[in-house]
């Protein structure tokens, strides 16, 4: 879901590749190593901004008037559920939509890609803890995959394992790192005909690389707050590059490096969360800058939860 | 091969699965990870008839299938010719597995072959333009190909003409082939040695000149005009294709020699034509001020601008004067359609509103006809799409290769006149695209730099429909069902009236009405 999550979040935009990256920023999220108390759950709804005016045409920085400016805004409901203090689901559903402030490009909107995720923290010793999520995503509309930069999503089912490790201090500073491996299904477009590298494709399948992302994060918690710094990278383990002059297409190995700040105020069960990232480098993306902003409910599902 | 190479890709998809362990099992269960997409390869086409006669089949381009000569082959008893056999039985010994697999890629068809590889390179040199530093946009050099920008920019109209002249050099090749080989009537090496065993289905046509060599020849000599930048991969293509036959134990080499002077000569033919058709002259952007001026003087209030940032010159403005295939230039202004409705009248507005009704609540399955023929940049554009047609319907119906060569060039010369009649409407009415007039009617697909009126995709598919559906009459309802939707789709798209489209989609049709002309009097009845 993070991923998923940001692809949404981020991936709309040319950038949209990244499907494969993320990380988004919830109360709990399935990249970071904080869980929901067992019979507890947080309910999160958020908002997200991207934009770019600026994409990496294969490795060339370049503008393009024709667009302008890609905005890709999405709403996302976002569960997170206490099974037991040490298993978390996740669950998230985004709708997005996107526009081009220049051009003729039309742009597309619509409910994108279920997302669900369990963690599982199986080591928790003197400050460190080690967890496993696995994740897996599907799309829940019909939107038009190929249709980039203006599309909402790839139509790519997906299934995610990551492994997240955090060192926590008694003071409250904690650092996190994590890895993940996305992998990704062939989808299915409207046309029967298409280029990838320099082979044409006579077949409506296409086969989308499948990804990877890394992250360190660096931060400090306490009861009520937590704030963060991190950088993110995500590229796909293979793909071609936007030709020249023309538009993304799903197979292009998508790559990004991006760093941003995460803050979440939570005094009691009502919470805030912001987030903020910036891609500084890429290939086949666009240059997004991000803002989040979202509202966190938490509350206890079974009445000897606790908070 | 595309096919192994795809292969790869597959294997190395799954290597990357396996290394995975632990939960991500369970969710590679959730779905198929294989990477491999469907694109089945074409099999080995094995004609239905040798269509003994069609060496007296009327010819395009040359006067008559005897104009280029083929000397006269050794007879089957000569040293000569039975050196060459005990040759060619040592390399149909020698074939691996790698040559097998290219026996049976070129076993699925010649012109088929060609016509494939043509369609993928129009695709790949599909690529309009960068504006540079100073917000021009550089015109592609053929003296320099392989530059930014790559020469050719092969857009649908340049497209249209080099699968015409591909076609016409492999038919009239062909044609020629057949007059030889039933002059000469040197038989197949395994009908004249028994020993010979021959990896592809052998027929009664005689094998003196090569058909595959004539195809391949005439297809590279009109290829390395129209794609300069890609000698080297057209010769390793046109030597693959050589050796595929002697590996398959179909042609000797004196077969393949003469084969391929004979397709080489045919080809030059070709080009000459195609050096003097008017071509060069075709992105003359002077001329469009005069056509502006005239369009504005027979009403047209508002012409058209490019809607691109820096404005692009309009895409080849005087490829309306190219000569047509089958009629000629006066011709042209006779099949011109009638002047499209004035701006601002109620039917103008007619139009318009639909376009803003779609614009606001464009369908999926509207979405899903603009997508699937929407041929633009990146692809073979809508008369490469006609032609894979074409190549689908000659190849599930075992047509000869002469035959098929026929559908191609029958094809491929209506779908360019069709061009070329599309382009003198385009720039003798010079129409305003629907967001030009309206910029809520953003479009779905993407935008082509030149006047609307009419649609390009109408015309190519009226005039491919109108030809198809002669050769194959039983695919007549499907061909003019598939040809109304390409037209369609355009308004779907939202880059064009519905005006432009229905009047493309006649016009087309009465162009293609010629080229039908012509297949009922060119003898391969």
């Amino acid at each position: 879901m993070l991923k998923t999550i940001r692809k949404k979040l981020h991936h709309l935009a040319l950038p949209c590749l990244i499907t494969c990256i993320s990380s988004a920023a919830f109360a709990q999220m399935p990249n970071d190593a904080i869980y929901m108390q067992k019979n507890t759950a947080c309910l999160a709804l958020s908002y997200n901004h991207s934009a770019w005016d600026k994409y990496w045409e294969n490795k060339l920085k370049r503008d393009n008037l024709n667009i302008g400016t890609q905005t890709t805004q999405t709403a996302m409901a976002m569960l997170a559920v206490g099974v037991t203090k040490n298993l978390n689901v996740i669950v998230a559903l985004p709708y997005i939509w996107t526009e081009a402030s220049a051009g003729n490009l039309k742009w597309n909107k619509g409910f994108q890609d279920v997302s669900g995720w369990v963690k599982y923290r199986f080591l928790d010793k003197a400050g460190v803890s080690l967890n496993a999520v696995v994740g897996a995503s599907l799309p829940v509309t019909n939107y038009v995959p190929d249709f980039m930069p203006m599309s909402i999503g790839l139509q790519c089912k997906t299934a995610t394992g990551r492994l997240v490790a955090r060192y926590k201090h008694s003071t409250g500073i904690y650092a996190t790192v994590y890895g993940s491996y996305i992998l990704r299904s062939k989808i299915k477009i409207d046309r029967d005909s298409y280029l990838m590298g320099e082979t044409l494709y006579n077949t409506n399948e296409v086969s989308v690389p499948n990804a990877f992302d890394l992250s360190g994060r660096l931060g400090y918690t306490n009861k009520y707050l937590q704030t963060e710094v991190f950088a993110e990278h995500g590229a796909c383990t293979g793909g071609d590059y936007i030709r020249r002059n023309q538009m993304p297409f799903p197979t292009n190995n998508m790559k990004s490096t991006a760093v941003g700040f995460y803050g979440k105020f939570q005094p009691k069960n009502l919470g805030f969360n912001i987030r903020v990232s910036r891609v500084i480098d890429g290939e086949n993306v666009g240059q997004s800058m991000t803002y989040q902003a979202g509202v966190l409910y938490q509350f206890a599902y079974i009445k000897s939860g606790k908070k | 091969m595309k096919f192994m190479h795809k292969s790869t890709n597959t294997s190395l998809a799954r290597t990357g699965i396996f290394s995975l362990t632990g939960g991500l099992l369970l969710a590679v269960t959730l779905f198929s990870c294989s990477k491999s997409v469907n694109d089945p390869a074409a099999a080995v086409n094995i004609p239905s008839t040798i269509d003994a006669n069609a060496g007296t089949w009327k010819t395009f381009v040359l006067a008559s299938s005897s104009e280029i000569t083929v000397a006269e082959p050794k007879a089957a008893g000569s040293t000569e010719y039975l050196a060459e056999i005990k040759k060619l039985k040592e390399s149909i010994g020698g074939v691996t597995a790698g040559q097998r697999d290219l026996v049976n890629y070129w076993g699925a068809g010649a012109a088929y072959r060609w016509n494939e590889i043509t369609r993928e390179l129009a695709a790949r040199y599909n690529s309009p333009p960068a504006p540079n530093a100073e917000g021009k946009y550089p015109v592609p050099d053929a003296a320099n190909p392989l530059a930014d920008p790559k020469f050719p920019f092969a857009n649908p109209p340049y497209a249209a003409r080099a699968l015409a002249y591909l076609s016409v050099a492999q038919y009239d090749a062909l044609v020629s082939a057949w007059n030889y080989k039933f002059k000469y009537n040197r038989k197949a090496p395994s009908k004249t040695d028994a020993t010979v065993q021959a990896l592809l289905p052998v027929s009664d046509l005689p094998s003196y000149p090569s058909e595959d060599a004539v195809v391949a020849a005439a297809s590279v000599e009109i290829l390395k005009a129209m794609f300069p930048g890609e000698v080297p991969f057209l010769e390793a293509k046109l030597a693959e294709h050589k050796n595929s036959r002697l590996w398959a134990g179909m042609n000797v080499e004196s077969d393949i020699t003469a084969g391929e002077a004979l397709g080489k000569a045919v080809g030059q033919k070709i080009m000459a034509r195609a050096k003097a058709d008017g071509m060069g002259a075709a992105n003359n952007q002077a001329k469009t001020q005069e056509m502006i001026a005239n369009a504005a003087k027979i009403g047209i209030t508002k012409t058209w601008l490019s809607q691109e940032f820096p404005s692009r010159p309009p895409m080849l403005p005087t490829y309306g004067f190219l000569q047509p295939w089958n009629f000629n230039a006066a011709t042209v202004v006779v099949l011109r359609p009638k002047a499209p409705p004035l701006i601002d009248s109620p039917e103008f507005k007619e139009n318009m509103d639909e376009l803003l009704s779609i614009a606001k609540k464009q369908t999926r399955e509207q979405a899903r006809i603009a997508n699937y023929w929407a041929d633009g940049v990146g692809s073979y554009t809508p008369p490469g799409h006609w032609h894979r047609k074409a190549a689908m319907l000659c190849h599930e119906n075992n047509f000869s290769e002469v035959r098929t060569a026929r559908t191609f060039a029958l094809l491929g010369t209506a779908v360019q006149d069709a061009g070329v009649c599309c382009w003198d409407a385009k720039y003798y009415y010079y129409y305003p695209r629907p967001n030009q007039m309206d910029h809520a009617v953003k479009t779905s697909v993407g935008l082509p730099n030149f006047p609307s009126y009419t649609s390009g995709h109408s015309m190519f598919s009226g005039a491919a429909a109108e030809v198809l559906s002669y050769i194959f009459p039983k695919e007549k309802e499907k061909l003019n069902a598939m040809a109304v939707e390409a037209s369609v789709s355009r308004i779907y798209g939202l880059i064009h009236y519905r005006f432009d489209c229905e009047e493309g989609l006649a016009t087309g049709h009465k162009v293609g009405a010629y080229a039908v002309q012509r297949a009922q009097t060119d003898g391969a009845q």
